[in-house]
């Protein structure tokens, strides 16, 4: 139905072809638009049939009977409709319809009438006759005429009248052949289509051979065939030269009996397919060569795995995948996978042919061929050997391992801690701004300053008689007394923060000393942030670090003077940290990169360390030989100054940047904190003879701070007396570790 | 100071050279260069710089001379202008001097690079891993021409194969065998060295089209030459002939090894020659014994006239001439078996027939394992591996089939080997057993029980005889088994062995009674000795053994007590050596705690293995419970 619908669209039929000889097309295509187009087309023309401008067209000879050819000839962008043939078919080989014609259409039975068809005949012209002979002109030279050409006599075809779209429905509706009439604008008559010539469109629009009666798969008849046939097609008789011995193939044979005879040519034997004969190779044995013939070592192939349970036709049950391994393993690249899977069959007779077998074994003549080969040692070493025999922790003891006390009551960041000369008491800045004091055996917090700024750094006076605090907060150096001594020794303490007239109007290009607004202590304001103040073992020097101040970055002040000195005119660097040698002369400069101890009696610089790495802390052994350095890339660096300026002993085990470092005073103990929250504790043995290198053992890891903005344990500090340690945490406590 | 020497003048830069390198000194095409480096075992070496590029392969500049100086280089180079002789002919469609220039091809030898390569026999046994696998893989291949795979290659490789394995089962040296999904793994034991080989499944292989035959082939090529010379050396060392004639009639019917053997002086009968006391036992089987040669003879005769005729009643003839052989064999050993059987019945069921021999030679229990043991394969089963594993075992072997030397029905025939859950008829008087049955009974050294390998129930685990107890942590329950089998049979071996003393004690002491009494009071004593420390060691052997079943039992209930009161007490101790673990961890080098580090993820990553591999038994195990 649908293919019916789509005939009833189209109304314009082009044809192109050419008729066979019993009225068969050979090719032919159709090009099919819309009604409306048809409906528009109308036609005459005042100029006479014979002005056509194809100069090929056989038309061209303006014979009336010659114009059907045009069909052959014309292009296919021709806007005329020509339906030649159909119309010849159509008006007569359905004669049922003509005579159901309704008689208001005159055309269709004149077209019945005037085309006449000779079955007999040979001649395509026959079939088309037209009613109109103006040729192959222009349609639109008609358009405005009232007839459309001319007929054989030479009289007028007058136009017909156009149905309006209203009749064209009513007969639509009316009759069942409207769907597949067609409208000849050339002869200006409707052609209905027959049954046999709808089929015809609709194979030739199914891409099919018009005609049902061809058969494009005809059985080849091989009329030339390949093979070489016995008789011979022609029956010319067989030349004399056939029949006579040829002289030339006679000379030949001659030649090739002599060159036989003479044995110039040897007559192969045919069938020689014979192994060729093995023999002993090998003579002697045992003998092994380890060179090759090159003169190079033999490195023979590694010999593939051999194959574990998992291999094996009938594994245990258990090396079977799960489910979710197989899934696993079906989700995996198939270069990752592993080769196989673990399969199991019951039984020997279901198992299948192994479809990798070729494969691998290619892959391993690849490998033999292509690998380069090496002789690797193999090191069978036991995991134990390798590491370090040291001594039990537990025969180390006492060193600190359990969480004591917890010092609470800081609202920011304790960001560092000192314990006074005696082991009483503890003093603890915080980024808060305040600055407390605690008792050590009771936690409890005896005295807190607002000292209006975080407090980088504090540092008891080693001097037992004034017991002085010593604390950094923005650009000053805040010298406090502690009030924790006897009456006494406040006296002493008021008296040395006691401002000479000189201190306090002295040249303050490098720092001012100035006294506190609430009259008790002393400020030392800087030019730049100070981060970090340390005390001369004696506890009348002290000196600040400011890491910003370029050349004045270090400065040393005498307390007893009130006096304020720069030692250095040239700038070597950021400098982090500074130390006293407890003993000697000696003054540390830690800068980013490395340490540089100065003579201060010769005024010169005695040693360079080498660290590197951002150097974050630094501690002077109590011997003052022996030096540890903190670093951001999480190393704790040994210097034995006797040695060299490379560390003895460079440790990485902290996970992120160290903090601080410190040394026992008294035992031999020494520790480092770090941003993963964690404190270790090292036995750190130095010997008094020189040719007994340092023993350093790990005894403990100490965890009581919890993280907190990526900082861990900012400060640490050994208990001057006791085996305790202190540390201070970004958490905002303080913790005591006793043994 | 001398001058400064300048750069790519000496080591690395001058010693290697690359493959590209090396095709141009040489002037050989790759494909030639490739085939060359293949015969002469030339492989590219790895230098400690890569002066030309890190992505580039190395050849020693050694090696490349080396093969400049090949005369077979020159031989190649000849080959290509004879081919081109050919196309030349074909081209101008000159057919019979194309085919006459085919049929006298110049033909290569290259008996020399064996040579060359492997200076010395055991050099050859060591690296011939390889050629095995490679010969037996193409002996199953077909002969496709469109992979230019030739018949005649295919021929070769069926015979070299057959003729190694003949030799193998001659000698008994075969010590394991191991059915894998990707075929049988076998191993054997050549002048004291291991030689593993892999032989596909009996199936058609499938080709795959991705794989370069031709490399294959050169490969194949080289092994064959190898493999032959191999062959000649170890059947030389035998005093056989080289190469053995094949059973034309045993091969058509698909009995290759059997063929070979056939040939091969067959081992059992030259010991039943030689040891008339066997042959004593059973005057009836000696005669027929006596008549054998003759009647092979006659056989290989009838071979020889080919008459088709006669062929049939031949046929029967041998075949009952061989039943009768083995039946007189079967007779003779089951009344050596009759005689032990007296005396310990038990033991010897899983001791095999290899009793009264030196428990420490394995080469001997592997020789004596099946003796005595008549098989009969059926249909279903790989007839050819079967055979020649029981054959290599001392067993004797029938079939189902032509060539069999015994019919189904034999009565001597003690085991059957099939593969189908049911059977037609049972004999009640042999057992029934699964391939499988075969394969880890020669692996353990033990006769396993059969009533596990029943056909048509599911056997249990085939175990790997490649994993030493020391590689693999994890032991299968059956492997447990296994050992306990093992270990009795070891028992039954050493007990044969300390009757076979008693008995050798005694005649000594008949001897020497006429010698002197001094003599003989030493000797005795030394013997007296010898018998009671090995007396000792049984009674050891069989206290510990009962002991362990008894304790292993008690322990179990004891044991899961004081699981758990360890681990809370574990804990601790646990996290105080982690602890301690982690600090020494800290005063390591770098490069020893990266090794340290690489050596414990190995290690844990094993354990974590067995430990999957016990979780998952304990599962299975559970599931099977609920059920």
């Amino acid at each position: 139905m649908g293919s019916k619908r789509n005939a009833r669209a189209e109304t314009k039929l082009v044809e192109q072809a050419e008729a066979s000889s019993d009225s068969e097309l050979d090719a032919e295509e159709l090009y099919l638009s819309s009604d409306d187009d048809a409906d528009a087309a109308v036609g005459p023309a005042p100029e006479d049939g014979s002005t056509s401008d194809d100069a090929d067209d056989e038309s061209e000879e303006g014979s009336e009977q010659d114009s059907e050819e045009e069909g052959g000839s014309l292009d296919d962008e021709l806007d005329r409709a020509v339906v030649d043939y159909i119309a010849d078919r159509g008006g007569t080989d359905d004669p049922a319809e003509t005579s159901g014609r309704p008689p208001g259409e005159p055309g269709e039975a004149e077209v019945a009438e005037t085309r006449p068809v000779d079955p007999g005949s040979d001649s395509s012209e026959d079939e088309r006759p037209n009613r109109n002979t103006i040729g192959n002109v222009p349609l639109q030279w008609y358009k405005d005429e009232e007839h459309i050409g001319y007929d054989k006599e030479g009289s007028k075809l007058i136009k017909r009248e156009r149905r309006d779209r209203l009749d064209a429905l009513l007969a639509r509706n009316d009759s069942g052949k409207e769907w597949r009439t067609v409208y000849d604008e050339y002869n200006d008559e409707e052609i209905v289509l027959s049954k046999e010539e709808m089929q015809l469109i609709q194979r030739i629009r199914a891409g099919q051979f018009p005609h049902i009666e061809v058969n494009p798969y005809e059985p080849e008849v091989d009329w030339f065939t390949r093979e070489t046939e016995i008789h011979p097609l022609s029956s010319a008789p067989e030349p004399k030269r056939r029949f006579i011995p040829s002289k030339w193939e006679e000379k030949k044979v001659v030649k090739l009996v002599r060159a036989l005879r003479k044995g110039w040519i040897k007559r192969e034997k045919k069938d020689e397919s014979e192994e060729p004969p093995a023999y002993l190779l090998w003579q002697d044995d045992g003998m092994v060569a380890e060179k090759t013939a090159t003169g190079l070592s033999y490195i023979p192939a590694p010999k593939p795995k051999l194959p574990t349970h998992e291999e094996s036709y009938n594994p245990p049950k258990e090396y079977l995948p799960t489910e979710e391994e197989r899934a696993a393993y079906e989700l995996q690249e198939e270069e990752d996978r592993p080769q196989f899977l673990p399969q199991a069959f019951d039984s020997l007779r279901k198992v299948p042919m192994y479809s990798n077998f070729i494969q691998e074994r290619f892959e391993r003549c690849l490998d033999l061929y292509l690998c380069p080969r090496t002789r690797r040692k193999r090191f069978d070493i036991d995991p134990e050997s390798l590491v370090p025999k040291l001594p039990k922790p537990r025969d180390l003891q006492p060193f600190p391992s359990a969480l004591m006390l917890r010092f609470r009551g800081h609202k920011g960041k304790v960001l560092s801690i000192s314990v006074d000369p005696t082991g009483q008491w503890l003093a603890s800045g915080s980024s808060d701004g305040s600055l407390k004091l605690w008792e050590v055996r009771t936690a409890r917090c005896m005295h807190t300053w607002a000292l209006g700024g975080p407090v980088h750094c504090t540092a008891w006076c080693p001097n037992n008689a004034l017991r002085i605090l010593a604390a950094v907060v923005d650009k000053k150096v805040v010298l406090l007394p502690s009030g924790t001594g006897t009456e006494e020794v406040e006296a002493a303490a008021v008296q040395a923060l006691k401002l000479t007239p000189a201190a306090s109007e002295g040249d303050s290009k490098l720092a001012h000393w100035q006294a506190r607004d609430d009259g008790q202590g002393v400020d030392i304001v800087h030019q730049h942030l100070v981060k970090s103040v340390t005390w001369h073992g004696r506890g009348d020097y002290f000196a600040s670090v400011a890491p910003t101040g370029n050349t004045q970055a270090v400065l040393v002040h005498q307390l007893s003077k009130q006096a304020t000195q720069n030692p250095f005119r040239k700038n070597r660097g950021r400098v982090v940290r500074v130390a006293f040698h407890p003993a000697k002369p000696f003054f540390f400069v830690a800068t980013q990169n490395h340490v540089r101890i100065y003579n201060l009696a010769k005024q010169a610089l005695a040693k360079k360390l080498i660290a590197g790495g951002g150097i974050t802390s630094l501690a002077v052994h109590p011997t003052g030989d022996h030096v540890i350095v903190g670093s951001e890339d999480k190393r704790l660096a040994w210097y034995d100054l006797d040695l060299s300026a490379k560390p003895y002993k460079a440790l990485r085990y902290h996970t992120y940047a160290l903090r601080s470092v410190a040394y026992h005073r008294s035992y031999p103990l020494f520790a480092s904190s770090s941003d993963d929250g964690s404190v270790h504790v090292f036995h750190g043995m130095v010997y008094q003879d020189l040719l007994t290198n340092p023993l350093i053992v790990p005894v403990k890891i100490l965890r009581g701070h919890e993280r907190v903005d990526h900082e861990g344990v900012l400060d640490c500090a050994f208990h001057p007396t006791q085996p305790w340690i202190f540390t201070a945490g970004a958490d905002g406590d303080v913790c005591l570790f006793c043994n | 100071m001398g001058q400064k020497r300048k750069r790519g003048q000496a080591g690395n830069a001058v010693q290697y050279i690359t493959r590209n390198q090396a095709l141009k000194k040489l002037q050989l095409k790759l494909s030639e260069f490739r085939r060359l480096c293949i015969l002469k075992g030339i492989h590219p070496r790895e230098p400690k710089k890569k002066t030309q590029g890190a992505n580039k392969t190395y050849y020693h500049l050694k090696d490349i001379n080396y093969l400049a100086h090949e005369p077979l280089l020159v031989k190649f180079r000849d080959a290509y202008a004879y081919e081109k002789k050919i196309r030349k002919a074909k081209a101008k469609k000159n057919r019979d001097l194309a085919e006459r220039l085919l049929a006298r091809k110049p033909k290569h030898r290259i008996d020399h690079l064996v040579k060359e390569r492997y200076p010395s026999f055991v050099d050859a046994l060591r690296d011939l891993d390889d050629p095995l696998t490679m010969v037996h893989l193409f002996a199953t291949l077909p002969a496709e021409k469109a992979l230019s795979i030739p018949a005649k290659m295919v021929h070769a490789s069926r015979r070299l194969a057959m003729e190694f394995q003949a030799y193998v089962v001659r000698t008994n040296a075969l010590r394991k065998v191991f059915v894998s999904v990707k075929g049988f793994y076998y191993q054997a034991e050549l002048m004291g060295q291991a030689v593993t080989w892999l032989v596909p499944h009996n199936l058609a292989q499938m080709l795959p089209t991705d794989v370069d035959y031709r490399v294959m082939l050169t490969f194949l090529e080289f092994y064959q030459t190898m493999l032959q010379f191999v062959n000649f050396k170890l059947y030389h060392m035998l005093g056989l002939k080289y190469p053995p004639v094949m059973d034309a009639r045993l091969e058509q019917a698909a009995a290759g090894l059997a063929a070979i053997m056939q040939d091969l002086a067959k081992p059992a009968i030259q010991a039943g020659a030689a040891e008339p006391a066997s042959g004593a036992a059973n005057p009836d089987a000696a005669k027929r014994l006596k008549t054998l040669p003759q009647k092979l003879k006659e056989l290989q005769q009838a071979e020889v006239s080919g008459a088709e005729p006669m062929e049939a009643g031949n046929d029967a003839d041998v075949a009952g001439g061989l039943a009768e052989d083995d039946e007189a064999e079967a007779a003779a050993e089951d009344s050596e078996n009759e005689e032990l059987g007296d005396i310990d019945s038990g033991p010897t069921s899983v001791a095999g027939g290899a009793v009264g021999v030196n428990v420490d030679n394995d080469a001997e229990v592997c020789e004596k394992l099946f003796a005595g043991l008549v098989f009969f394969l059926g249909r279903e089963v790989p007839r050819e591996q079967l055979l020649f594993v029981i054959r290599a075992f001392g067993g004797t072997a029938a079939w189902d089939g032509e060539g069999s030397p015994l019919s189904e029905n034999d009565e001597s025939i003690t085991h059957q080997v099939v593969d189908r859950p049911t059977q037609g008829h049972r004999f009640l008087s042999r057992e029934y057993v699964q391939p499988q049955w075969v394969f880890d009974s020669a692996n353990f050294r033990v006769l396993v029980k059969p009533e596990l390998y029943a056909p048509g129930t599911a056997p249990p685990p085939h175990l790997s005889p490649f994993t030493g107890p020391d590689e693999d942590d994890y032991v299968p329950d059956y492997l447990q088994e296994l050992r306990k089998l093992q270990e009795a049979a070891k028992a039954a071996r050493l007990r044969s062995q300390g009757l076979e003393q008693d008995r050798f004690v005694g005649e000594e002491d008949e001897v020497a009674a006429g010698a002197g009494p001094a003599d003989a009071d030493v000797d005795s004593v030394e013997a007296a000795e010898k018998q009671y420390a090995a007396e000792l060691t049984r009674e050891l052997q069989a206290a510990n053994a009962d002991e362990a079943e008894q304790t292993s039992d008690e322990d179990n209930e004891g044991e899961d007590e004081q699981q758990l009161i360890v681990p809370k007490a574990a804990a601790k101790t646990d996290e105080a050596a982690e602890e301690e673990a982690a600090m020494k961890n800290i005063l390591m080098p770098r490069k020893t705690k990266k090794l340290y580090d690489s050596i414990q993820k190995t290690r844990s990553a094993k354990r974590a293995r067995v430990e999957k591999l016990q979780q998952k038994k304990q599962a299975l195990a559970s599931a099977r419970k609920k059920q």
